[in-house]
């Protein structure tokens, strides 16, 4: 408050046309100095930016030199040396205390969703002969890596201003263990704190106290049940700087009959008489896609346990193949009678809760399972 | 000289930077293919992928025999896990359907399921003009004229709805699609619904049939004269038909091993897809006898 108003000043002073007092420079000098009294806003880039968070300890290591240094075989052996290490802090996790509390679903919960890797398109088939499309996604190798309560999330500087306080703790969730080797030591130790090996990916999702998991916990693509509906989001496949036709679909300008630099413009942009401007949100040429998009209430047809893979519904999943998309329970207001009848795995999945393992291959009932014969339809009267 | 040289060599390498960086664009947030397999057979994962036991080696046809299995070359849609997955369903779905062995120019029947048909099943009799698509979406066309109108229908082969695809005579033409019988002389196309089955003893070769077929006079739906086509009679065109395709015609492609390479899985992936197809249809055949 003390700087604003201190740069306030100065920058009054300067624009009456006055010279700022020698007094006044060393003030606002000092009161800079103390970072608890300016308020920093960051700013990185635009919108879509590669660049990390300058918050986040820096992730990789360059190992040029120490890779001139050691042979081939010494190498192998540092590995080996560290994945025992790593084996053994798995077993120091904080799993093997007594497993925290467990809550009951209500509708006001919101548990953590998964990191997934999509793997592509193919079609399936309902019971009554109708065919659509599913994506594959696998839940790969992933863990919470840590949990951080509401109130102490409220503070964090990546906490956004939209979002209600109190309310939503952060939940960690990492994906792909690495060779620790690659990494920084800050970056490593994130998920050694925990027993983990690092991840090559972490991601945030937003959970109320009631469904936060212990870290250390792995995430299974059992994390769904069959029948539910998911939000699915990730980055967009990029297309570069796209002119109006291709990022808008405008008609351009026909191609022959006497046209000269014609054929992909946009014609008018502003409008007539008194508006005398160019609206916001006009459909302009500008950079295509890579923008973070959400798809959302997909179904959920099948689960293979094996691979950990979710048949999700609907070919459009954004992102090539190969992209991380985060997996989360539909936000929606869609089907909301039925999720109370048939409450979700809270806070997640653990297979001490079940008997009998699950089965390789989980359906929906509506699902034609190859197994079955083929399909006949009979007359609705024969019935 | 040699400053000119280390300039020169600086610009490259900004180049390849900027190359890697204008990937990195397209696909942000994306892992590449060797990356996923690596951390999928990982030891530091929570449950690593076992190693595959070795595969049979198949025999050389099986590549023409079972087309279907071969996945789509382009790299960016491929993925282990998804074509293991698929070719699984479809496996599940040969214990319950017979798909026969059938080439383009095979002549076949089809029965399907419908529910606007009288009696809810339709029995399609036609000559194969097609086949394609990768996997479960793989289908084929049938082509038969029908009172004097020209039918086709295009089924998908792992379909449920298909209750039944018989061979009734199994041969080769000389060509990969058939699609210019739509501007050929019906007689071409005309197949009797009631066509007698003729037997193809197991382990024969099959037939190529050498038919030329007399296409009708112009307009047409392609232009014909410009693609390599075997089957086909004199087209009794002018000559100035013949010397546009020859200035459009391509003969330098059947050189380009690159442009092979690209568009066709290569022989040390199929060889592998295969020998893991060979041992299922033959667990498969196994289960049947019993």
């Amino acid at each position: 408050m003390a700087a604003s108003m201190m740069s306030w000043r100065l920058s009054v002073s300067l624009r009456c046309g006055q010279s700022a007092s020698f007094q006044q420079l060393d003030i606002f000098a000092r009161v800079l100095a103390q970072p608890h009294l300016t308020q920093l806003h960051i700013t990185r880039g635009a919108r879509r930016t590669c660049k990390a968070a300058p918050w986040l300890s820096k992730r990789t290591v360059d190992h040029k030199l120490n890779e001139e240094v050691l042979t081939t075989e010494s190498k192998e052996f540092l590995k080996n040396v560290a994945i025992e290490r790593f084996k053994e802090r798995m077993a120091n996790s904080p799993l093997k205390d007594a497993p925290a509390e467990r809550h009951q679903w209500t509708p006001k919960s919101l548990r953590t969703g998964v990191l997934a890797i999509k793997l592509g398109v193919i079609p399936q088939w309902t019971k009554d002969g109708h065919r659509f499309t599913c994506t594959l996604l696998q839940v790969l190798d992933n863990h919470v890596v840590r949990y951080i309560p509401p109130e102490e999330f409220s503070k964090y500087p990546s906490f956004k201003k939209k979002w209600r306080k109190n309310i939503f703790g952060s939940l960690v969730v990492g994906a792909l263990s690495t060779d620790p080797f690659k990494f920084s030591k800050g970056y490593n130790n994130l998920c050694a704190k925990v027993g983990l090996p690092p991840k090559r990916k972490l991601t945030r999702f937003l959970v109320t106290p009631d469904a936060a998991v212990e870290p250390g916990t792995p995430l299974k693509a059992t994390h769904f049940k069959v029948g539910d509906y998911v939000d699915c989001q990730a980055k967009t496949i990029g297309h570069g700087f796209q002119g109006v036709v291709k990022r808008w679909g405008f008609k351009g300008g026909p191609a022959s009959h006497g046209t000269t630099k014609w054929h992909r413009r946009t014609g008018n942009i502003g409008g007539g008489r008194n508006k005398a401007a160019v609206w916001k949100g006009r459909k302009m040429p500008g950079h295509m896609g890579m923008e973070w998009r959400t798809l959302k209430a997909l179904k959920i047809w099948r689960i293979n346990t094996k691979y950990n893979v979710l048949y999700v519904m609907g070919q459009n999943v954004p992102g090539p193949v190969h992209c991380y998309v985060r997996v989360m329970d539909s936000r929606t207001l869609f089907r909301r009678k039925e999720r109370i009848q048939r409450p979700p795995h809270m806070p997640t999945f653990y297979p001490e809760d079940v008997d009998e393992p699950l089965p390789e291959e989980i359906f929906d009932e509506e699902m034609f399972k190859f197994t079955e014969p083929s399909i006949t339809f009979t007359d609705k009267k024969d019935k | 000289m040699a400053a000119l040289g280390n300039r020169v060599a600086a610009l490259g390498r900004i180049r390849l930077l900027r190359s890697s960086v204008f990937i990195q664009c397209r696909y942000s947030n994306t892992l590449p293919e060797a990356t996923v397999e690596k951390h999928r057979k990982s030891k530091l994962a929570q449950d690593p992928e076992e190693s595959e036991t070795e595969s049979l080696v198949a025999p050389r046809d099986y590549k023409y025999v079972y087309p279907e299995f071969l996945p789509d070359p382009k790299p960016q849609y491929r993925d282990r896990i998804r074509e293991k997955l698929e070719h699984e369903d479809m496996f599940r779905r040969r214990t319950v359907l017979k798909i026969p062995e059938f080439y383009v120019g095979s002549i076949l029947a089809v029965l399907v399921s419908d529910p606007y048909a009288p009696g809810k099943k339709n029995r399609f009799v036609g000559i194969c003009i097609n086949r394609s698509g990768h996997g479960l979406r793989s289908q084929f066309t049938l082509r038969n004229v029908v009172d004097g109108q020209g039918m086709e229908i295009t089924y998908e082969l792992y379909n449920p709805t298909i209750q039944g695809i018989e061979v009734l005579k199994l041969e080769k033409r000389l060509d990969p699609h058939l699609f210019y019988l739509r501007d050929a002389l019906p007689e071409y196309s005309t197949i009797p619904f009631d066509f007698e089955p003729v037997p193809h003893p197991p382990g024969a070769t099959i037939p190529v049939n050498p038919v030329k077929v007399k296409l009708r006079p112009r307009p047409w739906h392609e232009r014909w004269e410009r693609q390599d086509l075997q089957g086909l009679q004199d087209l009794e065109l002018p000559e100035r038909f013949y010397e546009r395709a020859r200035e459009v015609a391509k003969p330098w492609e059947k050189y380009d091993l690159m442009k092979q390479y690209r568009e066709s899985i290569n022989d040390d992936d199929a060889a592998k897809i295969m020998g893991y197809v060979y041992k299922k249809i033959q667990e498969l055949e196994k289960t049947k006898e019993r």
